[in-house]
């Protein structure tokens, strides 16, 4: 009885967590002119028409570029900082730790606000670099907490003992530190990649002139549309995330990286 | 071989002193062991040795050169870990192999000295396994093959055998002993075993509180400890406070105890009249007739047999509670009165030193 309650339980929240997904799928690949569910029979002309529009295809591209380039510098910052955090003492840790996961604390909308006048001051309002420099700051907290989560699970003793072999600090950083950090790193990068290429808020607010990432140009296109290239765009997002854990799955296993 | 002398080591965490005054010495090739209960400072003073910790104050000489400003990949030191500490990512050779990569060793070189170390604490075959595939002995096998390889002036071991089984336990001991010997390497081993400590030992620093309350032979601590706190640490002790009536002639004391008077030798610096302690090992005590001479009568409140011997607790007239071992072979059983033989040159007086 409590099995099968369970099981109930588990089925809800499951259909709970995926039927919008199922739903977004299934309206992507219809082969009539609405987005509805259940599709009207089904083809691929939806997704044609996604790679077909200049403005969608410019969308997709400069959110893969600017996604791919805040995992890569998110992940080297968030090492850093996650290095950094492993050296302090109890106490001092806990402090810098809550400073550099501020911007997930503070509401997006505030970070965003505070970013466009930050970057207007230094000259960097509109461009693609302060966009860049914004989804930095946004998916930092989720690689460093991935990263300081690898570390704690390294015995602080690996550092002494290479220390006592004739280890200096680097060479016990690319020996020891690195290689046990590094599924870490790479869930860490997983995440800011995953929360770049979704990031909306401080998009809309940052966005470079004449540039527009996915979110947006989707936003924009619903604006006035309502066919079912949005829904073959959301699909693609989805496509992105999930080839994404898979591609960590098979590197680390999922199981080591969290 | 190196000698390595600690002078005067203090160490202070807030308001508490860890470390007061530790003065150590181990010549060329000795094994010297800190034991103590936990907090008493042991593992401190050997942080402070490999360099993962700074003294306040002190020095630590390398064959009569300062290391203590040097960071511990400069001392040379090899350092054997309670929990092994093994790179989880590096499979056993590459474990042992690490201090070698570091100084950039040629890799033929690297194979032929990995395998010596391996050869050394006996573990072959194993060298592609990663050490979550090894059990407790093989993994600290690996941690003191990797201490080894890189043939360090000193070896330091805290508490190696802390988180093996009795059985392994006595096996990867002598195996210390047996490399250290052969290495003719000066050590430094930290254990809360006094057992370990006398069989590994050639010398015993007994730590109370921060400080060196005995540094001697296994031998010495054990039969002429300096104070109650060594006796009791370096194994079974009846502790009797005494006052000694005068001196005998070859130097030692008589003392009065149980209605007789035993001439016994103690720690120098006592004085007759001056409340001290009485140490009667177990083995000190006998059980005979409680018609012999000098014997001191005793009530027997239980006995244990333990193969090799009779464990007994007796009590005198006085209330005070004694322990002993007495020959298996005896008919002693409690409620017995029995008379009690002391056999003085197993006592030893020390002065009344509070805990």
């Amino acid at each position: 009885m409590s099995r099968a309650l369970s099981a109930a339980v588990l089925g809800v929240i499951y259909a709970f967590l995926l039927l919008p997904l199922v739903a977004v799928v299934a309206a992507s690949l219809t082969a009539g002119e609405l987005m509805r569910v259940p599709p009207e029979g089904l083809s691929l002309k939806w997704f044609q028409r996604f790679l077909a529009s200049e403005t969608f295809r410019e969308a997709l591209l400069l959110s893969l570029q600017v996604a791919l380039t805040t995992v890569v510098v998110t992940v080297v910052l968030a090492t850093l900082a996650a290095l950094c955090h492993r050296a302090l003492s109890r106490r001092l840790a806990a402090s810098f730790r809550l400073a550099m996961t501020l911007p997930l604390l503070l509401p997006e909308l505030l970070t965003a606000i505070g970013l466009l006048f930050f970057l207007n001051s230094i000259g960097l309002g509109k461009t693609l670099t302060g966009l860049q420099v914004a989804h930095v700051v946004i998916a930092f907290p989720f690689a460093f907490l991935a990263i300081v989560a690898a570390l704690e699970q390294v015995d602080p003793a690996m550092e002494e003992a290479s220390a006592s072999l004739g280890a200096g600090g680097f060479e016990t950083f690319r020996r020891v530190l690195l290689p046990l950090a590094r599924p870490g790193m790479l869930t860490g990068g997983l995440f800011a990649f995953i929360v770049s290429f979704d990031m909306f808020t401080i998009s809309l607010l940052l966005k470079p002139v004449g540039g527009n990432t996915l979110p947006l140009a989707l936003f924009d296109f619903l604006t006035y549309d309502f066919d079912p290239t949005a829904a073959a765009a959301a699909t693609l997002s989805v496509l992105f995330a999930v080839i994404g854990v898979v591609a960590i799955e098979r590197m680390v296993g999922l199981r080591r990286a969290f | 071989m190196t000698q390595i002398d600690i002078i005067g080591l203090t160490k202070r965490y807030g308001t508490t002193l860890a470390l007061d005054g530790v003065t150590l010495q181990a010549r060329e090739g000795e094994l010297v062991s800190l034991l103590g209960p936990s907090g008493c400072g042991k593992t401190t003073t050997l942080r402070c040795i490999a360099g993962f910790m700074d003294p306040d104050g002190g020095d630590i000489l390398a064959d009569g050169a300062s290391v203590t400003d040097l960071p511990p990949q400069r001392r040379d030191f090899g350092v054997v870990f309670q929990n092994y500490a093994l790179f989880p990512h590096l499979t056993v050779f590459e474990n042992v192999a690490y201090g070698l990569g570091v100084r950039r060793v040629p890799k033929a070189e690297q194979r032929t000295r990995v395998a010596e170390a391996l050869a050394m604490v006996r573990l072959q075959g194993l060298e592609d396994r990663l050490p979550r595939a090894l059990s407790g002995g093989q993994q600290q096998r690996v941690a003191l093959a990797r201490a080894l390889v890189i043939r360090p002036r000193l070896l330091l071991l805290d508490e190696p055998l802390a988180n093996l089984d009795a059985r392994l336990r006595e096996e990867v001991r002598w195996l210390i002993r047996d490399v250290q010997q052969r290495a003719r390497i000066t050590a430094f081993y930290v254990t809360h075993d006094q057992a370990e400590a006398m069989a590994l030992s050639d010398r015993i620093a007994v730590m109370k509180a921060g400080r060196v309350a005995q540094f001697a032979t296994p031998r010495e601590i054990y039969q002429r400890p300096a104070e109650a706190y060594v006796a009791r640490f370096t194994g079974e002790a009846n502790i009797i406070p005494v006052r000694p009536r005068d001196r005998t002639a070859g130097g030692g004391f008589h003392v009065p105890f149980g209605g007789v008077v035993l001439p016994v030798s103690g720690v120098e610096g006592i004085r007759p009249g001056d409340a001290a302690m009485l140490m009667l090992r177990p083995e000190a005590l006998s059980i005979t007739d409680p018609g012999a001479p000098d014997a001191i009568p005793a009530l027997v409140l239980g006995a244990a047999f333990l193969g090799a011997a009779l464990a007994c607790e007796v009590s005198l007239a006085d209330g005070m509670r004694l322990r002993l071992q007495a020959s298996p072979h005896g008919t002693v059983q409690p409620g017995m009165t029995v008379g009690l033989a002391v056999d003085t040159a197993h006592a030893w007086l020390m002065p009344d030193i509070p805990q």
